[in-house]
């Protein structure tokens, strides 16, 4: 049992020393020899897999958009890795949890994982309350967990800009988290919709609603003075009748309606907004709305704004340019027989950039890397997948480029679709907060 | 100004749900003195037999046809649970205190929600054909959708035929009898046994038919009736427990604080509706139409 304990600082010195010596090493040797020499007994790549555990929602309402598609991609990508012979040379042994029944119970499941069941890594969440509560467990219990598709943009940030990084020695997060979104939001308002005069808000009341909107008034405020904020709704998560909602909307006179709300609410939303006619009047910006028109299907309105959670679209980037995008929507289209919503993009992240982070730290270190030592490896990691390059920072949070557009009916589809070429690609350095600030000093920070 | 008739009409849709589901709440519990807390449970069910129904066994015939067999099945296979659930564990509580109540039907809830997951698996179902199909009229300059005003009609047309059935016939006035004095409709020789079931019966039916009337606008996915739960509950509370009027009157209360609350006052759109219940406990602490 690794029950050794380490802090930032005695982290930070290591990650030093050994990131001098991991990079050193391919020139001197005389670093990797002493490594080599000191733990020469552990270094032989183990015949065993490589044990993975996978969590998301299976159940309940954040199973059909979020959890189900991102474990069907985990179970595509480890049959790829295991078919082109497996990590290092190392089969995966994947293993899949619910992340339903709270907190407490996660933190529970996450703790048995990583002590009882020793597993090499824990790919998982989708909810933000539990990324919280686990990626302190990393450094607690010595155990690798990359957070796959949880948002909330504080998980990996302090209480005072500047601060130092990263966080959590072992713990990561592979996705962007939602500021990307939001701030890529108010900039294609600012581009295409620059003397749009009022916008009104319409975010699930908890913690990623509120801080969805808080993000983009921001943004949008700073980029935008003029623009009038004239109305911000809180409906409950779940709700089933938006109709107060809607007709509040539509009295308010707003142009442009930012809403963050995912899964079933936002299939229930539009669908009793299109009833209510609140298209024919204003314009929805949907921070992760990549997938409702095919969820919601024909019916879903053109010319909406809709955002991809980075560059997740299965048009994007064009298959013909990147063959790795046209591989993927091919095999989980036909596994699943839908296109990969962006969790399924985020899932790809999460295993791949496991793979790529012990495959460069074998090669540094001649052997089988420590889990430090893969971290290490991770920390500023840039590696291809299906939406582009995608980069780890040395805050341990994946930065990305973001795509939005405007949804369309085309007749290769039957539902609108964003066309990439009349879309907006905002690079990563103009919506990912810059290493060590927070989110909210970082906007703060901008020339109006 | 001019959207206040729209709010009042959406205030009137709410109110419509909220009604629905506190009738079998409120008879369940005048007749038979149980707090069903399975209610929600059974509202799951009538969501879930009207999702797959309506969207997947059907899809493809006459909109409404599936949806009058959408709306039956889940009034019969939520009664029939209803019914199933009361000969098995709620009758022998009958004679217990309010915490064995609570503790069984709470645990009859969470066994409902197991058996909707072994079924349909944790996945929402969608079945918005009736609603999309439709369409929307125009009322008083506002795009208003035609299944909104169906679904209102249907349930007060139910609020109405309930009240019929228990005022003007001989089998409403024997429940209602029971509900005023157990003992003495009993020694007036009233099958007490076999009311109770049938009032637990006809409650759960109601619940399945609030949950599949809001199947085409939503979809039906675990949990769904935990809210409409609370609701009801807040209703049979204000209102006056075992009350029709109180129901309604509750319920209108409840749709339209809310209504009006997201238009006005949206950043405490929950907190508003608790807040009238206090006020209306506070100065009358039996419900508007409760006896004391």
């Amino acid at each position: 049992m690794d029950e050794k304990r380490f802090n930032r600082r005695s982290l930070l010195k290591q990650m030093g020393l050994a990131g001098a010596g991991l990079t050193a090493s391919g020139l001197a040797g005389a670093t990797y020899k002493v490594r080599k020499a000191t733990a020469a007994e552990n270094r032989s790549i183990p015949k065993t897999p490589l044990k993975v555990a996978v969590v998301s929602f299976l159940s309940g309402p954040a199973s059909g958009p979020f959890g189900i598609p991102g474990n069907n991609s985990f179970k595509i990508c480890a049959e790829e890795i295991n078919k082109q012979g497996g990590i290092a040379g190392r089969k995966i042994e994947m293993k899949s949890y619910d992340e339903a029944g709270g907190t407490d119970s996660q933190v529970k499941l996450a703790r048995k994982l990583i002590m009882d069941d020793k597993v090499d890594i824990i790919l998982g969440y989708i909810s933000s309350a539990d990324c919280k509560a686990i990626l302190p467990l990393s450094d607690e219990l010595g155990g690798l967990i990359f957070a796959y598709d949880c948002g909330t943009h504080v998980l990996m940030e302090k209480e005072k800009s500047p601060y130092d990084v990263p966080k959590y020695g072992l713990g990561f997060r592979t996705a962007a988290h939602l500021a990307i979104d939001n701030i890529a939001l108010a900039r294609y308002i600012q581009k295409h919709y620059p003397d749009v005069k009022k916008v009104a808000g319409i975010n699930q009341d908890y913690a990623w609603g509120r801080d969805s909107w808080m993000i983009f008034e921001r943004a949008i405020k700073k980029l935008l003075p003029h623009v009038e904020v004239v109305k911000t709704l809180w409906p409950q998560i779940y709700t089933k009748d938006y109709t107060a909602h809607i007709s509040s909307l539509l009295s308010s006179g707003a142009e442009i309606v930012h809403s963050s709300m995912w899964g079933g609410d936002t299939v229930t939303f539009t669908k009793q907004a299109i009833g209510m006619g609140l298209f024919k009047k204003a314009r929805m910006a949907m921070s992760r709305g990549e997938p409702y028109p095919q969820e919601v299907g024909e019916d879903f309105p053109e010319n909406q704004i809709i955002c991809c959670a980075g560059t997740h679209y299965f048009l994007y980037p064009p298959q013909d340019k990147w063959p790795l995008n046209k591989k993927f929507v091919a095999d989980y289209h036909k596994a699943y027989g839908k296109y990969p919503p962006y969790p399924a993009y985020h899932a790809y992240q999460a295993i791949y950039a496991y793979k790529h982070a012990v495959e460069k730290a074998v090669s540094l270190v001649g052997g089988w890397p420590t889990k430090k030592e893969i971290a290490m490896a991770a920390s500023g990691l840039s590696f291809e997948t299906p939406s582009g390059i995608l980069t780890i920072g040395k805050d341990h949070n994946a930065r990305e480029d973001v795509l939005v557009g405007e949804t369309k009916k085309v007749k290769s589809f039957d539902f609108p679709i964003l066309e990439p070429e009349n879309s907006s690609i905002f690079p990563a350095h103009e919506v990912n907060t810059p290493v060590g600030l927070r989110t909210v000093d970082w906007i703060d920070s901008w020339e109006a | 100004m001019e959207y206040v008739l729209i709010y009042i009409l959406n205030g009137l849709y709410f109110t419509s749900f909220v009604f629905l589901t506190s009738l079998g709440l409120n008879i369940i519990l005048g007749v038979m003195g149980i707090l069903n807390l399975a209610h929600g449970a059974l509202y799951a069910i009538g969501a879930f037999v009207a999702a797959w129904l309506i969207g997947s066994m059907f899809a493809g015939m006459s909109v409404l046809l599936i949806l009058a067999g959408g709306l039956v099945a889940a009034i019969g296979i939520a009664g029939a649970c209803g019914l199933l659930m009361e000969i098995s564990f709620i009758r022998p509580m009958y004679n217990r205190t309010l915490e064995y109540q609570l503790l069984i039907t709470f645990g009859a809830m969470l066994a409902v929600e197991g058996l909707i997951k072994m079924i349909w698996g944790g996945q929402s179902y969608y079945a918005s054909a009736p609603f999309v199909s439709m369409g929307s009229i125009e009322i008083v300059g506002s795009v208003y959708p035609v299944y909104f005003i169906f679904a209102m009609v249907l349930s007060f047309a139910t609020g109405f035929g309930l009240w019929l059935l228990l005022s003007k016939t001989r089998l409403g006035i024997m429940l209602r009898a029971i509900s005023m004095d157990r003992e003495m409709a009993q020694a007036m020789g009233i099958r007490i046994k076999w009311f109770n079931t049938l009032a637990f019966a006809l409650g759960a039916g109601l619940a399945g038919l609030a949950g599949a009337l809001i199947i085409p606008t939503t979809p039906a996915t675990l949990g769904i009736g935990m809210d409409p739960l609370i609701r009801a509950f807040i209703v049979v509370v204000i209102g006056g427990l075992g009350s029709l009027r109180g129901a309604l009157l509750g319920s209108l209360i409840v749709g339209e604080t809310r209504s009006f609350g997201v238009a006005y006052f949206p950043e405490i759109e929950l907190p508003l509706l608790f807040l009238v219940a206090v006020v209306i406990l506070v100065v009358k602490p039996e419900g508007l139409f409760g006896s004391k």
